[in-house]
Protein backbone atom coordinates (compact mmCIF):
# COMPACT_ATOMS: atom_id res chain seq x y z
CA UNK A 1 0.00 0.00 0.00
CA UNK A 2 1.27 3.51 -0.77
CA UNK A 3 1.92 5.83 2.15
CA UNK A 4 -0.20 8.98 2.12
CA UNK A 5 0.74 10.30 5.57
CA UNK A 6 2.46 13.58 6.31
CA UNK A 7 6.06 13.47 7.54
CA UNK A 8 6.33 13.71 11.33
CA UNK A 9 8.97 16.38 11.12
CA UNK A 10 11.18 18.25 8.70
CA UNK A 11 14.90 18.91 8.44
CA UNK A 12 16.06 21.99 6.56
CA UNK A 13 19.70 22.35 5.66
CA UNK A 14 19.23 26.12 5.51
CA UNK A 15 18.28 27.80 8.77
CA UNK A 16 16.34 30.49 6.88
CA UNK A 17 14.15 27.79 5.28
CA UNK A 18 13.48 26.20 8.66
CA UNK A 19 12.40 29.53 10.09
CA UNK A 20 10.04 29.96 7.15
CA UNK A 21 7.80 32.96 6.73
CA UNK A 22 7.13 35.03 9.83
CA UNK A 23 4.53 37.70 9.16
CA UNK A 24 4.66 41.15 10.79
CA UNK A 25 2.69 41.11 14.01
CA UNK A 26 3.38 37.43 14.72
CA UNK A 27 3.45 36.11 18.28
CA UNK A 28 6.89 34.55 18.69
CA UNK A 29 8.09 32.58 21.71
CA UNK A 30 11.81 32.61 22.42
CA UNK A 31 13.20 29.66 24.38
CA UNK A 32 15.91 29.55 27.03
CA UNK A 33 16.18 31.12 30.47
CA UNK A 34 18.29 34.12 31.46
CA UNK A 35 21.64 33.85 29.68
CA UNK A 36 21.25 30.20 28.65
CA UNK A 37 19.64 28.23 25.87
CA UNK A 38 18.65 31.19 23.74
CA UNK A 39 18.03 30.29 20.05
CA UNK A 40 20.16 33.16 18.75
CA UNK A 41 20.85 31.85 15.23
CA UNK A 42 17.08 31.89 14.65
CA UNK A 43 16.59 35.20 16.45
CA UNK A 44 19.28 36.88 14.33
CA UNK A 45 17.82 35.36 11.13
CA UNK A 46 14.42 36.71 12.11
CA UNK A 47 15.73 40.21 12.88
CA UNK A 48 17.76 40.27 9.65
CA UNK A 49 14.43 40.32 7.81
CA UNK A 50 13.46 43.49 9.71
CA UNK A 51 10.01 42.30 10.81
CA UNK A 52 7.61 44.77 12.44
CA UNK A 53 5.24 44.72 15.40
CA UNK A 54 6.17 41.31 16.78
CA UNK A 55 4.81 40.14 20.10
CA UNK A 56 7.65 38.38 21.89
CA UNK A 57 6.97 35.81 24.60
CA UNK A 58 10.13 35.35 26.65
CA UNK A 59 9.31 34.00 30.14
CA UNK A 60 12.74 34.81 31.54
CA UNK A 61 14.27 36.83 28.72
CA UNK A 62 17.68 38.33 28.22
CA UNK A 63 19.36 40.81 25.90
CA UNK A 64 17.95 38.96 22.88
CA UNK A 65 14.64 40.65 23.66
CA UNK A 66 16.53 43.92 24.07
CA UNK A 67 18.22 43.40 20.68
CA UNK A 68 14.86 42.79 18.98
CA UNK A 69 13.50 46.01 20.50
CA UNK A 70 16.64 47.89 19.45
CA UNK A 71 16.13 46.55 15.91
CA UNK A 72 12.66 48.13 15.89
CA UNK A 73 10.82 44.83 15.48
CA UNK A 74 8.81 44.63 18.69
CA UNK A 75 5.42 45.98 19.68
CA UNK A 76 4.76 43.93 22.81
CA UNK A 77 6.66 41.68 25.24
CA UNK A 78 5.11 39.10 27.56
CA UNK A 79 7.70 38.40 30.22
CA UNK A 80 8.70 37.94 33.84
CA UNK A 81 12.25 39.28 33.36
CA UNK A 82 14.37 41.02 30.74
CA UNK A 83 18.01 41.45 31.70
CA UNK A 84 21.40 39.82 32.00
CA UNK A 85 21.95 39.63 35.77
CA UNK A 86 25.26 41.27 36.74
CA UNK A 87 25.95 42.58 33.20
CA UNK A 88 22.61 44.41 32.95
CA UNK A 89 20.22 44.09 35.90
CA UNK A 90 17.55 45.58 33.62
CA UNK A 91 17.96 45.39 29.84
CA UNK A 92 18.67 49.00 28.71
CA UNK A 93 16.62 49.29 25.50
CA UNK A 94 13.74 47.39 27.08
CA UNK A 95 13.75 49.77 30.03
CA UNK A 96 13.84 52.88 27.86
CA UNK A 97 11.20 51.59 25.42
CA UNK A 98 8.88 50.68 28.30
CA UNK A 99 9.39 54.10 29.91
CA UNK A 100 8.76 55.90 26.60
CA UNK A 101 5.74 53.71 25.90
CA UNK A 102 7.25 52.45 22.62
CA UNK A 103 6.79 48.85 23.71
CA UNK A 104 3.91 47.38 25.68
CA UNK A 105 5.09 45.15 28.52
CA UNK A 106 2.71 42.44 29.66
CA UNK A 107 4.02 41.66 33.13
CA UNK A 108 3.74 38.13 34.44
CA UNK A 109 5.24 36.11 37.24
CA UNK A 110 7.36 33.23 35.95
CA UNK A 111 4.70 30.79 37.18
CA UNK A 112 2.07 32.75 35.22
CA UNK A 113 4.16 32.17 32.11
CA UNK A 114 4.27 28.46 32.89
CA UNK A 115 0.54 28.01 33.43
CA UNK A 116 -0.42 30.44 30.63
CA UNK A 117 1.62 28.35 28.19
CA UNK A 118 0.16 25.19 29.70
CA UNK A 119 -3.38 26.55 29.24
CA UNK A 120 -2.60 27.19 25.57
CA UNK A 121 -1.26 23.66 25.15
CA UNK A 122 -4.35 22.29 26.87
CA UNK A 123 -6.71 24.36 24.75
CA UNK A 124 -8.08 26.14 27.81
CA UNK A 125 -8.92 29.86 28.04
CA UNK A 126 -7.08 30.19 31.36
CA UNK A 127 -5.71 28.32 34.36
CA UNK A 128 -6.00 29.45 37.98
CA UNK A 129 -3.06 30.45 40.18
CA UNK A 130 -2.63 31.77 43.72
CA UNK A 131 0.74 33.52 43.34
CA UNK A 132 0.06 37.14 42.44
CA UNK A 133 -3.12 37.47 44.52
CA UNK A 134 -2.60 40.44 46.84
CA UNK A 135 0.00 41.98 44.52
CA UNK A 136 -0.42 44.78 41.99
CA UNK A 137 0.34 42.52 39.01
CA UNK A 138 -3.37 42.44 37.95
CA UNK A 139 -3.33 46.24 38.08
CA UNK A 140 -0.35 46.60 35.74
CA UNK A 141 -1.45 43.63 33.62
CA UNK A 142 -5.28 43.68 33.38
CA UNK A 143 -5.19 40.37 31.47
CA UNK A 144 -4.73 38.75 34.89
CA UNK A 145 -8.22 38.59 36.34
CA UNK A 146 -8.97 37.95 39.99
CA UNK A 147 -11.96 35.65 40.54
CA UNK A 148 -13.59 33.79 43.39
CA UNK A 149 -12.62 30.14 43.58
CA UNK A 150 -15.93 28.22 43.37
CA UNK A 151 -14.60 25.56 45.78
CA UNK A 152 -13.24 27.64 48.67
CA UNK A 153 -14.67 31.06 47.90
CA UNK A 154 -11.21 32.58 48.18
CA UNK A 155 -9.59 34.82 45.54
CA UNK A 156 -7.49 33.35 42.73
CA UNK A 157 -6.00 34.75 39.54
CA UNK A 158 -7.16 33.59 36.12
CA UNK A 159 -4.03 33.51 33.97
CA UNK A 160 -5.06 33.62 30.30
CA UNK A 161 -3.66 31.16 27.78
CA UNK A 162 -0.51 32.34 25.98
CA UNK A 163 -0.91 31.12 22.41
CA UNK A 164 2.05 31.42 20.07
CA UNK A 165 2.24 31.48 16.30
CA UNK A 166 5.81 30.29 16.45
CA UNK A 167 8.25 28.96 19.05
CA UNK A 168 12.01 29.31 18.50
CA UNK A 169 14.07 26.78 20.39
CA UNK A 170 17.66 25.64 20.80
CA UNK A 171 18.45 22.01 21.54
CA UNK A 172 21.60 19.95 21.76
CA UNK A 173 20.40 17.21 19.41
CA UNK A 174 17.59 16.52 16.97
CA UNK A 175 16.95 14.17 14.06
CA UNK A 176 15.37 14.64 10.64
CA UNK A 177 11.97 13.59 12.01
CA UNK A 178 11.68 16.31 14.61
CA UNK A 179 12.74 14.21 17.59
CA UNK A 180 14.41 16.70 19.90
CA UNK A 181 16.66 16.00 22.90
CA UNK A 182 17.93 18.67 25.28
CA UNK A 183 21.01 18.45 27.45
CA UNK A 184 19.50 18.99 30.87
CA UNK A 185 16.06 20.31 31.51
CA UNK A 186 15.55 22.32 28.36
CA UNK A 187 14.28 25.23 30.47
CA UNK A 188 10.62 25.98 29.63
CA UNK A 189 11.16 25.12 25.97
CA UNK A 190 8.99 21.97 25.80
CA UNK A 191 6.10 23.94 27.30
CA UNK A 192 6.72 26.95 25.04
CA UNK A 193 6.63 24.66 22.03
CA UNK A 194 3.38 23.02 23.14
CA UNK A 195 1.73 26.46 23.06
CA UNK A 196 2.81 27.19 19.47
CA UNK A 197 1.22 26.48 16.09
CA UNK A 198 4.69 25.91 14.66
CA UNK A 199 8.00 24.99 16.30
CA UNK A 200 11.44 25.67 14.84
CA UNK A 201 14.39 24.01 16.53
CA UNK A 202 18.03 24.90 15.95
CA UNK A 203 20.18 22.00 17.12
CA UNK A 204 23.87 21.82 17.95
CA UNK A 205 23.91 18.58 15.98
CA UNK A 206 21.59 16.62 13.77
CA UNK A 207 21.88 12.94 14.59
CA UNK A 208 20.57 9.72 13.05
CA UNK A 209 17.37 8.40 14.60
CA UNK A 210 19.31 5.40 15.91
CA UNK A 211 21.17 7.84 18.16
CA UNK A 212 17.84 9.24 19.42
CA UNK A 213 16.64 5.69 20.09
CA UNK A 214 19.46 5.13 22.56
CA UNK A 215 17.64 7.40 25.03
CA UNK A 216 13.97 7.71 24.03
CA UNK A 217 13.05 8.99 27.49
CA UNK A 218 14.80 12.26 26.66
CA UNK A 219 12.88 12.89 23.42
CA UNK A 220 10.42 15.75 22.98
CA UNK A 221 8.25 16.18 19.90
CA UNK A 222 5.48 18.44 18.64
CA UNK A 223 3.06 18.33 15.76
CA UNK A 224 4.52 20.96 13.44
CA UNK A 225 8.26 21.01 13.84
CA UNK A 226 11.21 21.97 11.63
CA UNK A 227 14.76 21.33 12.71
CA UNK A 228 17.97 22.83 11.42
CA UNK A 229 21.61 22.73 12.44
CA UNK A 230 23.22 25.64 14.31
CA UNK A 231 26.44 24.72 16.14
CA UNK A 232 27.19 27.18 18.98
CA UNK A 233 23.89 28.72 17.95
CA UNK A 234 23.22 30.25 21.37
CA UNK A 235 26.23 32.60 21.22
CA UNK A 236 26.61 35.00 23.08
CA UNK A 237 24.56 32.92 25.54
CA UNK A 238 25.40 29.60 27.17
CA UNK A 239 24.33 26.14 26.08
CA UNK A 240 25.66 22.74 27.09
CA UNK A 241 28.67 23.37 24.84
CA UNK A 242 29.66 27.00 25.45
CA UNK A 243 29.64 29.39 28.39
CA UNK A 244 27.98 32.81 28.29
CA UNK A 245 30.16 35.33 26.44
CA UNK A 246 29.94 38.02 29.08
CA UNK A 247 32.44 40.26 27.25
CA UNK A 248 30.20 40.26 24.19
CA UNK A 249 27.16 41.03 26.36
CA UNK A 250 29.06 43.93 27.94
CA UNK A 251 29.85 45.36 24.51
CA UNK A 252 26.17 45.13 23.56
CA UNK A 253 25.02 46.62 26.87
CA UNK A 254 27.40 49.57 26.54
CA UNK A 255 26.20 50.24 22.97
CA UNK A 256 22.54 49.97 24.00
CA UNK A 257 23.05 52.33 26.97
CA UNK A 258 24.71 54.92 24.70
CA UNK A 259 21.79 54.65 22.28
CA UNK A 260 19.33 55.24 25.11
CA UNK A 261 21.27 58.40 25.96
CA UNK A 262 20.95 59.59 22.36
CA UNK A 263 24.12 58.30 20.72
CA UNK A 264 23.09 55.37 18.57
CA UNK A 265 26.31 55.00 16.56
CA UNK A 266 27.77 52.16 18.62
CA UNK A 267 24.48 50.25 18.59
CA UNK A 268 24.23 50.70 14.81
CA UNK A 269 27.72 49.24 14.49
CA UNK A 270 26.76 46.34 16.74
CA UNK A 271 23.62 45.58 14.72
CA UNK A 272 25.53 45.80 11.45
CA UNK A 273 28.36 43.56 12.65
CA UNK A 274 26.20 40.95 14.37
CA UNK A 275 22.73 40.97 12.84
CA UNK A 276 22.44 42.65 9.43
CA UNK A 277 26.01 42.20 8.15
CA UNK A 278 26.44 38.42 8.39
CA UNK A 279 24.31 36.71 5.72
CA UNK A 280 23.80 33.61 7.84
CA UNK A 281 24.84 31.81 11.04
CA UNK A 282 28.11 30.58 9.51
CA UNK A 283 29.11 34.16 8.62
CA UNK A 284 28.20 35.23 12.16
CA UNK A 285 30.43 32.54 13.67
CA UNK A 286 33.25 33.61 11.38
CA UNK A 287 32.84 37.19 12.59
CA UNK A 288 32.92 36.07 16.24
CA UNK A 289 36.02 34.06 15.44
CA UNK A 290 37.18 30.57 16.28
CA UNK A 291 39.54 31.88 18.95
CA UNK A 292 36.66 33.39 20.94
CA UNK A 293 34.46 30.34 20.49
CA UNK A 294 37.31 28.09 21.63
CA UNK A 295 37.63 30.14 24.82
CA UNK A 296 33.94 29.60 25.55
CA UNK A 297 33.76 25.88 24.79
CA UNK A 298 33.43 23.81 27.96
CA UNK B 1 35.32 44.75 60.42
CA UNK B 2 37.69 43.57 57.71
CA UNK B 3 38.27 46.66 55.61
CA UNK B 4 38.46 44.88 52.26
CA UNK B 5 35.18 43.06 52.85
CA UNK B 6 32.93 43.22 49.79
CA UNK B 7 29.24 44.05 50.43
CA UNK B 8 28.31 40.79 48.73
CA UNK B 9 30.61 38.89 51.08
CA UNK B 10 28.97 40.34 54.20
CA UNK B 11 25.53 39.63 52.75
CA UNK B 12 26.43 35.98 52.04
CA UNK B 13 27.77 35.48 55.56
CA UNK B 14 24.75 37.11 57.24
CA UNK B 15 22.34 34.97 55.23
CA UNK B 16 24.26 31.76 55.89
CA UNK B 17 24.07 32.48 59.64
CA UNK B 18 20.32 32.98 59.61
CA UNK B 19 19.05 29.81 57.93
CA UNK B 20 16.95 27.71 60.28
CA UNK B 21 17.46 24.12 61.29
CA UNK B 22 14.26 23.09 59.49
CA UNK B 23 15.30 24.62 56.13
CA UNK B 24 15.72 21.71 53.76
CA UNK B 25 15.36 23.27 50.31
CA UNK B 26 17.07 26.59 49.59
CA UNK B 27 16.34 28.04 46.16
CA UNK B 28 18.16 30.96 44.58
CA UNK B 29 16.90 33.08 41.68
CA UNK B 30 18.43 35.51 39.20
CA UNK B 31 21.14 38.09 39.88
CA UNK B 32 21.72 37.23 43.54
CA UNK B 33 25.21 35.67 43.67
CA UNK B 34 25.51 36.48 47.40
CA UNK B 35 22.47 34.28 48.07
CA UNK B 36 24.07 31.58 45.89
CA UNK B 37 27.17 31.78 48.08
CA UNK B 38 25.10 31.74 51.29
CA UNK B 39 23.28 28.57 50.25
CA UNK B 40 26.61 26.93 49.44
CA UNK B 41 28.18 28.03 52.75
CA UNK B 42 25.25 26.64 54.74
CA UNK B 43 25.34 23.41 52.77
CA UNK B 44 29.04 22.97 53.62
CA UNK B 45 28.57 23.67 57.33
CA UNK B 46 25.26 23.99 59.19
CA UNK B 47 22.98 22.39 56.57
CA UNK B 48 24.84 19.38 55.16
CA UNK B 49 21.57 17.64 54.36
CA UNK B 50 19.84 20.52 52.56
CA UNK B 51 19.11 20.65 48.85
CA UNK B 52 20.25 23.88 47.26
CA UNK B 53 18.87 24.89 43.90
CA UNK B 54 21.44 26.83 41.91
CA UNK B 55 20.53 27.48 38.31
CA UNK B 56 19.58 24.32 36.52
CA UNK B 57 20.98 21.93 39.11
CA UNK B 58 19.83 20.72 42.50
CA UNK B 59 22.95 20.38 44.57
CA UNK B 60 24.08 18.82 47.74
CA UNK B 61 27.67 19.77 48.36
CA UNK B 62 28.23 17.49 51.33
CA UNK B 63 29.00 14.55 49.07
CA UNK B 64 32.68 15.39 49.26
CA UNK B 65 33.11 16.36 45.63
CA UNK B 66 34.77 19.51 44.43
CA UNK B 67 32.67 22.60 45.16
CA UNK B 68 31.89 24.61 42.00
CA UNK B 69 32.72 28.34 42.25
CA UNK B 70 29.94 30.90 42.66
CA UNK B 71 28.89 31.67 39.12
CA UNK B 72 28.22 35.16 37.78
CA UNK B 73 25.18 33.80 35.92
CA UNK B 74 22.47 31.54 37.31
CA UNK B 75 22.73 29.16 34.37
CA UNK B 76 26.03 27.91 33.07
CA UNK B 77 27.13 25.35 30.55
CA UNK B 78 27.91 22.44 32.86
CA UNK B 79 25.04 23.02 35.29
CA UNK B 80 22.94 20.16 33.96
CA UNK B 81 25.78 17.72 34.57
CA UNK B 82 26.41 18.78 38.16
CA UNK B 83 24.41 18.07 41.25
CA UNK B 84 22.17 15.19 42.15
CA UNK B 85 19.10 16.35 40.24
CA UNK B 86 18.13 18.86 37.61
CA UNK B 87 15.91 21.83 38.29
CA UNK B 88 12.90 21.77 35.97
CA UNK B 89 11.29 25.18 36.20
CA UNK B 90 7.74 23.98 35.64
CA UNK B 91 8.25 21.21 38.21
CA UNK B 92 9.15 23.81 40.84
CA UNK B 93 5.68 25.30 40.40
CA UNK B 94 4.11 21.82 40.45
CA UNK B 95 5.34 21.15 43.99
CA UNK B 96 5.10 24.41 45.88
CA UNK B 97 5.48 22.72 49.26
CA UNK B 98 9.15 22.07 48.49
CA UNK B 99 11.00 25.39 48.57
CA UNK B 100 11.67 26.47 52.16
CA UNK B 101 13.83 29.49 51.50
CA UNK B 102 13.88 32.06 48.71
CA UNK B 103 15.51 35.46 48.13
CA UNK B 104 13.86 38.60 46.86
CA UNK B 105 15.57 41.66 45.39
CA UNK B 106 13.77 44.97 44.98
CA UNK B 107 13.69 48.44 43.45
CA UNK B 108 11.57 49.57 46.41
CA UNK B 109 10.55 48.18 49.76
CA UNK B 110 8.04 49.63 52.21
CA UNK B 111 7.36 49.75 55.95
CA UNK B 112 5.51 46.44 56.02
CA UNK B 113 7.91 44.60 53.72
CA UNK B 114 6.11 44.81 50.38
CA UNK B 115 8.64 44.68 47.55
CA UNK B 116 8.47 46.19 44.07
CA UNK B 117 10.72 44.76 41.36
CA UNK B 118 8.59 45.51 38.29
CA UNK B 119 8.84 49.29 38.26
CA UNK B 120 7.32 52.60 39.21
CA UNK B 121 4.22 53.19 37.07
CA UNK B 122 3.85 56.56 35.37
CA UNK B 123 0.99 58.98 36.01
CA UNK B 124 -0.66 58.36 32.65
CA UNK B 125 0.08 54.66 32.31
CA UNK B 126 3.44 53.25 31.25
CA UNK B 127 6.51 53.49 33.46
CA UNK B 128 8.34 56.26 35.26
CA UNK B 129 11.05 53.74 36.17
CA UNK B 130 11.05 50.33 34.60
CA UNK B 131 12.57 47.42 36.56
CA UNK B 132 13.54 43.94 35.40
CA UNK B 133 10.15 42.29 36.01
CA UNK B 134 8.39 40.07 38.53
CA UNK B 135 10.68 37.04 37.93
CA UNK B 136 9.03 34.48 40.27
CA UNK B 137 8.66 36.83 43.24
CA UNK B 138 4.86 36.82 43.48
CA UNK B 139 4.64 33.05 43.49
CA UNK B 140 7.68 32.15 45.59
CA UNK B 141 6.86 34.76 48.24
CA UNK B 142 3.32 33.38 48.51
CA UNK B 143 4.41 29.81 49.19
CA UNK B 144 7.93 29.47 50.59
CA UNK B 145 8.40 29.09 54.34
CA UNK B 146 10.45 32.21 54.56
CA UNK B 147 12.30 34.65 52.34
CA UNK B 148 15.04 37.21 52.61
CA UNK B 149 14.77 40.69 51.08
CA UNK B 150 18.08 41.89 49.63
CA UNK B 151 18.20 45.62 48.90
CA UNK B 152 21.21 46.87 46.93
CA UNK B 153 20.61 50.49 48.04
CA UNK B 154 19.28 52.16 51.16
CA UNK B 155 17.90 55.65 50.59
CA UNK B 156 14.53 57.44 50.87
CA UNK B 157 13.64 56.64 47.25
CA UNK B 158 14.05 52.88 47.75
CA UNK B 159 12.81 52.60 51.39
CA UNK B 160 9.36 54.15 50.99
CA UNK B 161 6.17 54.36 53.05
CA UNK B 162 4.26 52.48 50.34
CA UNK B 163 5.77 50.82 47.26
CA UNK B 164 4.44 52.09 43.93
CA UNK B 165 3.52 48.57 42.86
CA UNK B 166 3.52 45.36 44.92
CA UNK B 167 5.38 42.43 43.35
CA UNK B 168 5.88 40.42 46.57
CA UNK B 169 3.29 40.90 49.31
CA UNK B 170 5.13 41.17 52.62
CA UNK B 171 2.37 42.83 54.64
CA UNK B 172 1.73 40.36 57.45
CA UNK B 173 -1.90 41.37 58.07
CA UNK B 174 -2.83 41.14 54.41
CA UNK B 175 -1.03 37.80 54.02
CA UNK B 176 -3.02 36.39 56.98
CA UNK B 177 -6.27 37.69 55.49
CA UNK B 178 -5.51 35.94 52.21
CA UNK B 179 -4.42 32.78 54.09
CA UNK B 180 -1.10 32.51 52.28
CA UNK B 181 0.68 29.22 52.95
CA UNK B 182 4.15 30.82 53.19
CA UNK B 183 5.76 32.47 56.19
CA UNK B 184 6.63 35.84 54.65
CA UNK B 185 9.83 37.88 54.93
CA UNK B 186 12.35 36.83 57.58
CA UNK B 187 15.02 39.50 57.31
CA UNK B 188 15.91 42.42 55.12
CA UNK B 189 19.58 43.12 54.37
CA UNK B 190 20.68 46.54 53.16
CA UNK B 191 24.11 48.16 52.85
CA UNK B 192 23.42 49.82 56.24
CA UNK B 193 22.18 46.96 58.36
CA UNK B 194 19.89 44.05 59.09
CA UNK B 195 16.16 44.58 59.59
CA UNK B 196 13.17 42.44 60.51
CA UNK B 197 9.44 42.92 60.96
CA UNK B 198 8.13 43.36 64.49
CA UNK B 199 4.92 42.29 66.21
CA UNK B 200 2.76 44.70 64.23
CA UNK B 201 4.56 43.84 60.97
CA UNK B 202 6.54 47.10 60.77
CA UNK B 203 10.17 47.15 59.73
CA UNK B 204 12.54 47.35 62.65
CA UNK B 205 16.27 47.72 63.03
CA UNK B 206 17.91 44.52 64.14
CA UNK B 207 21.58 45.41 63.78
CA UNK B 208 23.52 48.18 62.09
CA UNK B 209 26.73 47.53 60.18
CA UNK B 210 30.08 48.78 61.34
CA UNK B 211 30.33 52.57 61.07
CA UNK B 212 26.59 53.15 60.50
CA UNK B 213 24.76 55.41 62.98
CA UNK B 214 21.09 55.40 63.95
CA UNK B 215 20.77 58.96 62.58
CA UNK B 216 22.19 57.81 59.26
CA UNK B 217 19.72 54.96 58.85
CA UNK B 218 16.78 57.17 59.91
CA UNK B 219 17.80 59.72 57.31
CA UNK B 220 18.14 57.07 54.62
CA UNK B 221 14.68 55.61 55.28
CA UNK B 222 11.51 57.17 53.86
CA UNK B 223 9.29 56.01 56.74
CA UNK B 224 9.47 55.61 60.48
CA UNK B 225 11.56 52.61 61.42
CA UNK B 226 11.02 50.80 64.70
CA UNK B 227 14.27 51.38 66.59
CA UNK B 228 15.01 49.45 69.77
CA UNK B 229 16.44 51.29 72.77
CA UNK B 230 19.78 49.65 72.26
CA UNK B 231 20.79 48.98 68.65
CA UNK B 232 23.36 46.19 68.39
CA UNK B 233 26.19 46.13 65.85
CA UNK B 234 26.14 43.53 63.11
CA UNK B 235 28.54 40.81 64.21
CA UNK B 236 31.50 41.01 61.83
CA UNK B 237 32.49 37.94 59.83
CA UNK B 238 34.61 35.50 61.79
CA UNK B 239 37.91 34.28 60.40
CA UNK B 240 36.30 30.88 59.82
CA UNK B 241 33.39 32.34 57.87
CA UNK B 242 35.67 34.40 55.65
CA UNK B 243 38.00 31.47 55.11
CA UNK B 244 35.10 29.23 54.06
CA UNK B 245 33.65 31.88 51.76
CA UNK B 246 36.90 32.88 50.09
CA UNK B 247 38.77 29.63 49.85
CA UNK B 248 35.96 27.17 49.11
CA UNK B 249 32.83 28.95 47.92
CA UNK B 250 33.78 32.19 46.15
CA UNK B 251 37.21 31.16 44.91
CA UNK B 252 37.02 33.55 41.95
CA UNK B 253 36.36 36.54 44.21
CA UNK B 254 33.06 37.43 42.51
CA UNK B 255 31.55 38.84 45.72
CA UNK B 256 34.65 40.78 46.71
CA UNK B 257 34.43 42.79 43.53
CA UNK B 258 30.74 43.58 43.79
Amino acid sequence: MTSTGQPRGRLDSKLADALGEVPDGAVVGIGGTLTAGRPMALVRELLRRRPRDLTLVAPIGSLDVDLAIAAGSVQRVLTAYVGAEGVAAVAPTFRAAAERGDVEVVDLDEAHCVIGLRAAGQGLPFLPWLGGVGTDLPKINPRLVEFEDPITGRPLLAVPAIRLDLALIHSETADAYGNVQFAGTGHLDPLLASAADRVVVQAERIVPTDWIRRNPGATHYWREVCVTRAPWGTHPYASATIETDSEHLKVYTKAARSAVKGDGAELERYLEANVYGPANHEDYLEAVGIRRIAELVT
Amino acid sequence: MTSDLGPGELQAILLARDFRAEDRVIQVGANLPAARAAAMMANLTTHPDARILLGVETENLAGGREVPPVHAFLFHALGHELGEAQMHQQAVFDDMSRPDVFFVGGLQVDRVGNVNLVGIPGEAGGWRLRGPGAVALATMSTYCRGYYILMPRHDPSTFVERVSSITALGDRARRAELQFPGGGPRLLLSPLGVFDFGEDGSMRVRTLHDGVSVEQVVEATGFELVIPDRVPRTMPPTAEELELLRSRVDRDGLLRAR
